[in-house]
């Protein structure tokens, strides 16, 4: 059971996490006025006014509507239950994200970097990628799923190709646009070509490589959830896909706002590593 | 290749670095014409002159970093092809990498030259390089903790830590304050005079006070296109202190004398300016 003051304690920190957030935004775009005592708390204050909106709509269109649009206390409710299913789902979601995306991360680096400072085979390959990378990946799914035996390894195959083309070309961006001083150094330092890439080219195309994994985990919850309306068995996207069609709104929106957090905490996480990683960026 | 070997002048030859009638340019731009010009094994020389004078496409050209169009560079009897670390190079912009340490931008170089030593001997020489630019404490510090003229001790340690006989260095000071660029100049003097065996520095510098203050030798460039425009020894006893020096009649004299070259220099590319400019280029 949870006490009045750990409540309060909780409300107080989410405050303040929210605050900081929009007060690093207001200090980005240099406007701190106009807002009188709701200064620097708009994001707040938008976030409450969203859920009063939406508790006004779900009470007024119970009757008419049967649930579309189920009550705050109601998705709370089907959350709770639901948990240890979306837990289970979220379990089974990763087996697919996590081997596709860090695949992706890795051969989509090393690929980049070695196509960016090979002469030859950027003219071969880059050309090719200009064409390939922007089709949507979504359109490969039935394709993937007729080509490959198991629903699993075909959905990471999509996840794959999904996030391997905005780590590929941005990487391959930042390897081909390492300031010449760095190479400079790595010359007169008498580096090997692997040497070179390994310790020169690697980290300083790294803020590049960061924002296309970024953009690659974004797209790899598309395909991952997608890839999963159509055949799993299990998973984030089937979850919602299931009760959808079970007419279940109020566990379909549970699921719904459960995979935009778990979205969301992968993104938190990816930027802080990112943070670390470039600890040298000013 | 050890870091004897690289060091050692070979028997009989006179001139560690020759540019021999070397031009360099991009398509129909001239940027550096019929340079001819000697290097002596062990000396401090001053290569000055103003923007646009091709000064750093010259050393550029010293490193192997660039390809004469006509003419070439001849390395203790060598032709030069391509960098090599028995000439090593420190640039105007702080070129250490900013992802790692001191002692890993160090260890960089060490590794280079000496890759059969144990970790513990290449630590230990890293810390040696440091120590000897007066960064010993500062080892485990990023660049971007370090003030620009303690990046720029760094990278002399790294240049020094190639182990060298050359000593290519663009405008090392350029973007130091004036008592920083002070300090880094006396330190440069000192491991240059105590390098056994002796090293061979090529300054480049806009600075005419820096360039008499440092060098042996003071070649000076004109510009347009860059050309040897005239040549001066620096006679004056080492070590030199910085207020008898600049006090000196013969410093005054030379640095005059220096000053008028680059006034003539100067003049004629005013005029030639206004030519160009008729034409809309060159702005």
């Amino acid at each position: 059971m949870t006490t009045k003051t750990e409540a309060i304690g909780n409300k107080v920190r989410i405050g303040a996490w929210w605050n900081r957030a929009a007060l690093r935004f207001s200090r980005d775009h240099k406007e701190n006025k106009g807002w009188g005592i709701f200064s620097g708390k708009e994001g707040f204050l938008f976030a409450v006014i969203l859920l009063i909106l939406w508790q006004i709509i779900a009470v007024v269109s119970h009757q008419k509507l049967r649930f579309l649009f189920p009550s705050l206390p109601v998705v709370a409710g089907a959350l709770w239950v639901s948990l240890p299913e979306l837990l289970r789902g979220t379990w089974s979601s990763f087996l697919i994200l996590v081997p596709g995306y860090l695949a992706a991360v890795a051969v989509g680096v090393a690929a980049g970097i070695v196509t960016a400072t090979t002469g030859w085979l950027g003219r071969a390959f880059m050309p090719f990628a200009r064409v390939v990378a922007p089709v949507p990946p979504t359109i490969y799914i039935p394709y993937a799923i007729a080509l490959i035996a198991t629903f699993r390894g075909a959905s990471i195959v999509v996840v794959f190709i999904g996030a391997f083309w905005p780590v590929f070309l941005n990487t391959a961006a930042g390897a081909a646009a390492v300031p010449a001083q760095y190479r400079d150094d790595a010359r007169i330092l008498g580096l090997s070509r692997f040497d070179t890439l390994r310790k020169v080219v690697l980290p300083a195309s790294l803020p590049q490589s960061f924002s296309g994994m970024a953009v690659g985990l974004a797209l790899s919850f598309i395909m991952l959830t997608v890839a999963e309306l159509f055949g799993a068995n299990a998973g984030l996207g089937r979850f919602v896909q299931y009760y959808a069609d079970y007419a279940d709104y109020p566990r379909m929106v549970a699921g719904i706002v459960y995979t935009g957090l778990i979205t969301f905490l992968s993104m938190a996480i990816l930027e802080r590593i990112r943070k670390r990683a470039l600890f040298w960026v000013r | 290749m050890t870091f004897q070997s690289s060091i050692a002048p070979q028997a009989g030859t006179e001139y560690g670095l020759r540019v021999e009638s070397a031009s360099f340019g991009y398509g129909d731009a001239v940027v550096l014409q019929d340079i001819e010009l000697a290097v002596r094994e062990g000396e401090f020389l001053s290569l000055l002159g103003p923007s646009g004078s091709g000064k750093t496409t010259l050393l550029r050209l010293l490193a192997g970093m660039a390809k004469v169009t006509s003419g070439r560079i001849v390395c203790r009897g060598k032709a030069v092809e391509g960098p090599g670390i028995d000439r090593g190079m420190v640039f105007q912009d702080y070129s250490l990498f900013p992802w790692m340490t001191l002692r890993e931008n160090i260890l960089l170089a060490i590794d280079r030259v000496n890759p059969k030593r144990s970790r513990l001997e290449k630590q230990e020489l890293a810390e040696e390089y440091l120590g000897l630019v007066g960064l010993a404490d500062a080892r485990e510090k990023y660049p971007f903790e370090l003030s620009g003229g303690m990046q720029q001790r760094g990278a002399i340690a790294r240049a020094l830590a190639l182990g060298s006989s050359f000593l290519l260095m663009d405008e090392p000071f350029g973007a130091l304050d004036p008592l920083t660029r002070m300090k880094l100049q006396d330190l440069l003097i000192d491991i240059w005079g105590h390098s056994d065996p002796p090293r061979t520095v090529v300054f480049v510098t806009h600075d005419v006070d820096e360039a008499l203050y440092l060098g042996d030798r003071v070649v000076i460039l004109g510009a347009s296109p860059g050309r040897i425009i005239a040549e001066y020894e620096v006679d004056f006893p080492r070590p030199r202190s910085r207020a008898g020096f600049f006090k000196a009649a013969g410093f005054r004299e030379l640095r005059d004398r220096v000053l008028e070259v680059f006034r003539q220099d100067a003049i004629k590319q005013l005029e030639y300016g206004d030519e160009v400019k008729s034409a809309g280029e060159g702005i």
